[in-house]
């Protein structure tokens, strides 16, 4: 096999159709301007950005569900533009969305997880032996048969997130999927796909806006008015708050805090990003 | 409580689904003030929806009394139509129910039911666009479509202050959009309240938000009220918010955090000035840190 990124994004531009008016009148504005991002297998990227800076935009890009208006994009070498391909790299690169309701349609919890495979038309037992494994990955292997309608969000997503698990793409990607859950059990999603990232290797990509779900990732992405903007590990990217802040993101408050304390004059190290980290620099 | 706008006693609520019953709501007990902004929080499933469902007339109680703005909303005979002038409600996502093809149309919209003369309709709606900070000659004739996602919430929010309510409730109001639309948000929920005297009820997971806005805070857990208080009431007990399913806001997180380290500070930290001066002040637990390896760390 090749070396190379398991995502290419080489010079995307990208605008949704304006059916109604003619072009002159109102041209379409461009949500990704000649965007390019490698990504390599195993991976653990955080996509940033504001409401409208054309994150879920490179999202739909990535498994084709939106092609380029230029450029193009390849999923392990392959360009999602190539009608032939377009199984191949969706069962490469699984998406889960804000919300899991628009995303579960079965009445019991095992047949939504099962769905996937299902219509891919795979035996039966190893259904059973995927969905088991996809279910107890996300933690959820004591639910199976209760209807959706009965979980809590957190638990829902889990739901959604497993049915994706059970098609072991080798790329997932969520796009703003804790937003919609409570505080807690947007640390349980995020604390579970770091871990399925470690456990399973893979490539995962998580879009947000919230600074503090980047903490945890490798590399975090931000891009503003269709670009990327900034591209580097958390530590890098958390040290201009002021340029975060300018690209409308919300700093959390703790790291606006151990800044202040920084200047003045206690030596916070500026590595540290985490909520425990910043606790043991301050009390070691 | 001088004038409460809603008082609720020993309200009970149970759903019936076939031959099993659920207790959503047990024995709640409490007032809203006119004109104050509370917030309810609690995980999904503690009680929330059910309960505000309760302040506009879309359940009745199974048992106890609810009383908004001086209607009786477990009689037989509430007046419902008018409980629902008064009580406008902003459901999550609310741009979803944008539907018209043009922003004065949308907002124009739920006075017209009111059976509204024309003119009065009119005054409304460019009255709530103004307040809202979509001035309508700029923005009346669009279509909602073509706004930005801050912008059709705050369409969706003006579709409801149209109707002149005296209770406005948000359930999650600003989930979804970025610090920049947050921010103005609340910017513009904080006008309404000021010249319109509005009383708010928020319906949240977004501690920072409760923080910011409520003055007063309900707690739901199964069904029951477990705590009520102001925001610095309520977010010192980081322990048992935890309990419950729910996280303070990450400064207060950081606090139990540092406490947990050992470090002794003052018991009722709330905002982050104070936060910031209690730990520049307290030199003794950090100055271990001083040494000449970190101090080279940059």
């Amino acid at each position: 096999m090749r070396a190379g990124p398991l995502l290419d994004i080489q010079h995307v531009t990208y605008s949704y159709p304006v059916p109604e008016r003619p072009q002159a009148e109102n041209p379409a504005i461009p949500v990704l301007r000649d965007l390019s991002l490698q990504i390599q297998e195993g991976e653990y990227v955080v996509l940033l950005g504001h409401n409208g800076s054309g994150k879920s935009t490179l999202a739909r890009l990535c498994n084709g569900l939106l092609l380029p208006d230029s450029g193009r994009v390849l999923v392990d070498g392959h360009d999602t533009s190539d009608a032939k391909q377009l199984r191949r790299i969706r069962e490469s690169v699984g998406m889960v969305f804000q919300n899991p309701d628009n995303q579960l349609i079965a009445t019991v919890v095992e047949d939504d997880v099962a769905w996937g495979l299902a219509v891919r038309g795979w035996p039966r037992s190893a259904i059973k032996e995927r969905v088991d494994a996809a279910m107890a990955a996300v933690g959820i292997a004591g639910l199976s048969h209760l209807p959706p309608s009965r979980l809590s969000g957190g638990q829902r997503q889990r739901v959604a997130l497993a049915g994706i698990v059970a098609l072991r793409p080798r790329c997932i990607i969520t796009d703003e999927a804790t937003s919609m859950l409570d505080p807690l059990s947007r640390q349980e999603i995020t604390g579970l796909l770091h871990q399925l990232h470690q456990e399973q290797n893979l490539t995962l990509i998580q879009i947000t806006h919230l600074l503090e779900e980047a903490a945890l990732a490798q590399r975090v992405v931000v891009m503003s008015e269709g670009q990327v903007v900034l591209d580097g590990p958390p530590a890098m990217i958390f040290r201009n708050l002021p340029l975060l802040h300018a690209l409308k993101l919300e700093i959390p408050e703790p790291l606006l805090l151990a800044e202040r304390l920084r200047q003045s004059g206690l030596p916070i190290s500026p590595d540290v990003v985490t909520l425990s980290a910043i606790a043991e620099e301050l009390v070691p | 409580m001088s004038d409460p706008i809603i008082e609720v006693h020993q309200l009970s609520h149970i759903y019936q689904t076939g031959a099993t019953y659920k207790a959503a709501l047990m024995d709640i007990d409490l007032e809203v003030a006119r004109g104050s902004c509370v917030a309810l929080i609690g995980v999904t499933g503690s009680g929330k929806t059910t309960l505000i469902q309760h302040f506009n007339g879309l359940l009745r109680p199974t048992t106890g009394t609810v009383l908004v703005d001086g209607i009786d909303v477990g009689a037989n005979n509430a007046d419902l139509r008018a409980l629902r002038q008064r009580v406008g409600m902003l459901f999550q996502f609310p741009e979803t129910q944008l539907f018209e093809r043009t922003v004065y149309a949308d907002v124009a919209f739920g006075p017209q039911r009111m059976k509204l003369g024309r003119h009065e309709v009119r005054a409304r709606v460019i009255a709530a666009l103004e307040m809202v900070g979509l001035p309508h000659r700029e923005f009346a004739w669009r279509s909602p479509l073509d706004l930005s996602g801050g912008q059709k919430r705050r369409v969706a929010l003006a579709g409801v202050l149209a109707m002149s309510p005296s209770i406005l409730i948000l359930d999650e109001p600003t989930v979804g959009l970025d610090a920049e639309a947050r921010a103005e948000f609340y910017a513009y929920l904080h006008h309404v309240r000021q010249t319109q005297g509005t009383t708010i009820i928020l319906v949240t997971h977004d501690m920072t938000e409760v923080a910011l806005l409520a003055e007063q805070l309900f707690v739901l857990a199964d069904g029951r009220l477990v705590l009520q208080g102001t925001p610095r009431h309520v977010f010192t007990q980081v322990d048992q918010l935890h309990e419950w399913g729910l996280a303070a806001p990450p400064l207060h997180q950081l606090l139990l955090l540092l406490r947990k380290r050992g470090l002794a500070l003052p018991p009722a930290l709330f905002t982050f000035e104070e936060v910031f001066t209690a730990l520049v002040s307290i030199p003794c637990g950090l100055e271990k840190n001083v040494n000449p390896a970190s101090s080279h760390r940059e």
